[in-house]
């Protein structure tokens, strides 16, 4: 169908004028030295002062990353990282570790007020009553404020930023960091693993139901800085945590990276429902600037009847090259992967899942729905494998993707893998563009184009949608309006 | 850091090899074929065997599987009679008329093979004289039909063919009856055997083509097989293979098609042979209005290992493509179906699905899929699927109920799974074939 004119002219104004969290905070910072060395490594380690074996544990990843190579199997191209010309870490001057709100820098407060981030504990997510999140909010490479630690404490949930974990439970972060996601499992996770910053730790005790949503807010400031979060959740026996984390980044030419690393780990019959916003700067128009996101999240279902969830919103990003992935290692345990990733202008997205069959009678359920627009190119990457032992494995994969325009790319790369004869697997994939029969109809009942896609988008991802906590639901689909915004043609 | 691979012994060996016949090769005292054979063992040499590192054989490790190298297969040419055709094919050849051109121990054999009084309709050449005097039209054509990029066991095929059947059916030619390549051997010697053919279907032109492989009396032999295809404007070729080769032995098999404007192509492949089977067919519409329909089944057991991968390019717009492929596996074998729909920028009005279907009979059993999409076009319709499973309890409790013991309920549902692929096949006699050999298969008769 061709485009008409304004649409068009809509299409070559994408991504930058959409982008509404691209300003700086200009805030006084401590930096380490630019590059990176076993310096700078001691350097982040005496900042946080951690234990010696922390120190150990981040040289040791040092050392084997050096070792090793960047993936280039991913369906993205951007130029070679200069991993010595990045500063690996930054911190807000003023945040030597306020201990309340009064504490911190109003400069702080100012921007998560932009971004629309309640950290006043009275307040809550504009247009929903009477919800309740905690945040973490993370600013570069350190954590400035925590709501409702003490109410959660009172439940018995640790929920802290991570250097503090690191500090206050040495013993359950020796126990379970780098048990899912091990220091040398790929390059980035390596680099994370040597110089992680803050992320968040939330340990939720046995048979406790967490009272409550926990959000990171993460936010890269400082030009030329890598973020490099780790968050580590456990949900011990019968526990269960919802948690969120949303990441915005400010409109900078050159690119920035965020290597993150996300374990999880579910005790028997836990459940951890995990769900995210990414809205990184996705670059300008001509495909300049935006953040690198290499992100590896990974859970692991190491109890009996445990379920993890992956719920993930992908708008923003210049190139994003994420998989978070179960291991179903509990008898009957439960994997669940739930995307929506839209690329529009130059972003170029290489996500999906691993769904790792290892127990008997374990299920995973896949959706996953991509959309590209612009000059984008949009992969599903995933792994559904059952092992010998899987006997009783269930997967139902369906991932979509629709086309808006002639000049971006959507490809669907799965990989299937059954080694007992037991495992059920379905996979099943589409790539269409928005019917024109749909539209017409939508169109003919009065709607114009642009909102009549909006329907039909909304429809097409609405299996996901309905999975995100209730708090973020309006929030996001607001957001899918605003990354298709102009890409009708 | 660049990591400097060593060669693996088969490596070394394929390298001497080449060496060392080089110049006894067909073609060898032209002008056309050592050029072409130097540059195909220069990639070779640069590439190695693939294994497990590279993305398009991760479930095939050649490298890993192919442990050594046997001498080339000679052609001994009195060895086999008519008999041995029926034995090897299990296809009865005096029901099945076709016009025959048989290839045995790895040369053309021209007492094994009848298509006499078809001038009009078609040429054929052997191979290993269209490389020593090529004719322009096969100058121009071979090793162009759609090759696959950077592929080892094409560049292989190429450095070392023997011989094959080159055929050029003319324009607007409607064949009476299939063309049926037979590639046999008589050898009880382990060898090597390199066939390439290279058939091109002129404009308007319908033929059935039918590629047989066999070798029950050599179990472990290495073939390496290479089809090139090309289908003028309209021109409609069924074109299907048959491989029950021994179990020990390696097939490695490539098809090229090309297919032009309006051209209808069906391929069908059903493999039940060799120890470990690689079947490539690497399809791409040249011109618009194209149609192509690429399956295929594959029966295994013991420790085979059957991979069949397949790319179809739409690299022009108002093409249509389908592609099924079913798989039994038995025992402790392992199955592999990698498939690959692209869809260049630009070829809008795309019509493609594929399908995968994976059926394990033992505990043991192994299938994997990668139903891949590539595409860069936006008014395209493309979907893929696959599953993977044992037979349905339910439906095994249904047909026992009805008085029919374990074996033959099983036997029925799996007959009826791939029967679904086998359906594919337009022409009637060979589908018969395949329809009972499947259940012989199931009937415990397995190689």
């Amino acid at each position: 169908m061709a485009a008409v004119p304004e649409t068009v002219e809509q299409v070559k104004d994408l991504s930058v004028d959409q982008y509404k969290y691209g300003f700086t905070t200009d805030i006084e910072t401590v930096k380490a030295p630019k590059g990176l060395s076993e310096e700078v490594i001691r350097f982040i380690s005496a900042k946080k002062d951690e234990p010696e074996w922390m120190l150990a544990w981040r040289l040791d990843a040092y050392e084997r990353w050096k070792t090793m190579t960047e993936p280039r199997w991913a369906c993205v191209h951007y130029p070679k990282i200069d991993f010595q010309d990045l500063y690996y870490y930054s911190a807000p001057k003023s945040t030597q570790g306020p201990k309340s709100l009064d504490e911190v820098d109003p400069e702080l407060l100012r921007t998560y007020e932009k971004l629309g981030i309640p950290l006043e504990e009275q307040k809550v997510l504009a247009g929903v009553e009477g919800a309740r999140v905690a945040v973490d909010a993370v600013f570069d490479s350190v954590s400035v404020v925590t709501t409702f630690k003490e109410e959660l404490a009172k439940a018995g949930v640790i929920f802290c930023p991570m250097s503090e974990a690191v500090r206050e439970h040495p013993d359950l972060v020796q126990k379970y960091l780098g048990s899912v996601v091990p220091k040398s499992d790929n390059f980035y996770a390596a680099l994370n693993s040597a110089v992680f910053s803050d992320g968040s730790f939330v340990y939720v005790p046995e048979g406790v139901r967490c009272p409550m949503e926990l959000s990171t807010y993460f936010r890269i400031n400082e030009k030329q800085t890598g973020q490099f979060e780790r968050t580590l959740i456990i949900a011990d026996k019968g526990a269960y945590v919802s948690y969120l984390e949303g990441c915005t980044a400010p409109m900078r030419d050159e690119n920035q990276l965020h290597a993150a690393v996300v374990e999880l780990v579910a005790l028997d019959d836990a459940e951890i429902k995990y769900s995210t916003v990414q809205n990184w700067y996705p670059g300008d128009k001509e495909g300049k600037g935006g953040v690198y996101n290499f992100v590896t999240k990974r859970g692991d279902c190491r109890g009996r009847n445990s379920k993890i969830s992956w719920t993930q919103v992908e708008t923003g990003s210049a190139i994003t090259w994420k998989y978070p992935s179960c291991i179903l290692r509990g008898d009957n345990s439960r994997g669940e992967f739930y995307s929506i990733a839209i690329s529009n202008g130059h972003q170029q997205v290489d996500s999906g899942t691993k769904m790792i069959h290892l127990g008997r009678g374990t299920s995973s359920r896949i959706i996953s729905k991509g959309i590209s627009a612009g000059h984008s190119s949009n992969t599903y990457r995933g792994l559904v494998s059952a092992h010998r032992k899987a006997v009783g494995a269930r997967n139902f994969t369906q991932c979509d993707s629709l086309l808006i325009g002639d000049q971006c790319s959507a490809h669907t790369v799965p990989y299937i893998e059954a080694k007992n004869a037991h495992a059920h697997f379905e996979h099943e994939a589409t790539t269409s563009k928005i019917s024109e029969d749909q539209l017409f109809y939508c169109m003919a009942r009065g709607l114009d184009e642009e909102a009549a896609v909006a329907l039909i988008v909304n429809g097409f991802v609405r299996d996901v949608l309905q999975h995100l906590p209730m708090e973020f639901m309006a929030e996001t689909q607001k957001l899918i309006g605003i990354s298709l915004e102009g890409s009708v043609g | 850091m660049t990591v400097q691979i060593v060669k693996t012994p088969a490596e070394e060996a394929l390298e001497s090899a080449f060496a060392a016949m080089r110049d006894g090769l067909s073609g060898a005292a032209g002008d056309f074929a050592p050029a072409l054979r130097d540059a195909a063992m220069a990639t070779f040499r640069e590439l190695g065997l693939p294994g497990r590192r590279v993305e398009e054989w991760k479930y095939t490790d050649l490298r890993g599987l192919l442990r050594d190298v046997p001498e080339p297969i000679r052609a001994s040419g009195d060895t086999l009679s008519e008999t041995d055709l029926y034995d090897v094919l299990g296809i009865d050849l005096d029901e099945f008329l076709a016009y025959r051109i048989v290839i045995a121990d790895g040369a053309f054999a021209p007492e094994l093979s009848h298509f006499e009084g078809t001038d009009a309709l078609f040429q054929v050449l052997p191979l290993s004289e269209a490389l020593a005097n090529p004719p322009d039209w096969f100058r121009e054509g071979f090793g162009k039909v759609n090759p696959p990029e950077r592929d080892a066991s094409l560049a292989l095929n190429t450095a070392f063919m023997t011989d094959g059947v080159v055929i050029r059916i003319a324009d607007g030619a409607k064949l009476d009856r299939p063309l049926h390549l037979v590639f046999i051997t008589g050898s009880t010697r382990r060898g090597m055997v390199t066939n390439r053919n290279f058939i091109s279907v002129g404009e308007g032109a319908a033929a059935t083509i039918l590629e047989t492989y066999g070798a029950r009396r050599t179990p472990d032999m290495l073939r390496n097989a290479v089809t090139e295809i090309t289908l003028g404007h309209g021109a409609e070729v069924e074109h299907l293979k048959y491989q029950n080769e021994g179990r020990m032995g390696l097939h490695l098999s490539s098809w090229m098609a090309a297919i032009g404007p309006g051209a209808r192509y069906r391929a069908f492949q059903f493999s039940i042979g060799a120890g470990l089977a690689r079947n490539q067919i690497f399809t791409r519409f040249t011109g618009e209005g194209g149609e192509a329909d690429v399956s295929g089944a594959f029966m295994v057991w013991d420790e085979q290992h059957a991979d069949t991968t397949v790319v179809i390019d739409h690299a022009v717009p108002h093409c249509k493509s389908r592609a099924l492929f079913k798989g039994v596996i038995d025992d402790k074998a392992r199955g592999v179906v990698q498939g690959k729909i692209a869809v260049h920028p630009g070829a809008q009005k795309t019509d493609a699905n594929l399908m995968a279907h994976g059926l394990m009979l033992s505990e043991r059993a192994e299938f994997d899929a990668k139903p891949e999409l590539e595409i860069y076009a936006d008014d395209v319709v493309c979907g893929h699927g696959a599953t993977t499973g044992e037979l349905d309890e339910d439906m095994l409790f249904y047909l026992r109920a009805r008085g029919l013991d374990v074996n033959q309920a099983q036997a029925l549902l799996t007959v009826a799974f791939v029967g679904e692929a086998l359906e594919k096949v337009e022409c009637a006699p060979v589908r018969e074939a395949f329809v009972a050999r499947a259940a012989a298969w199931l009937g415990s008769d397995k190689s």
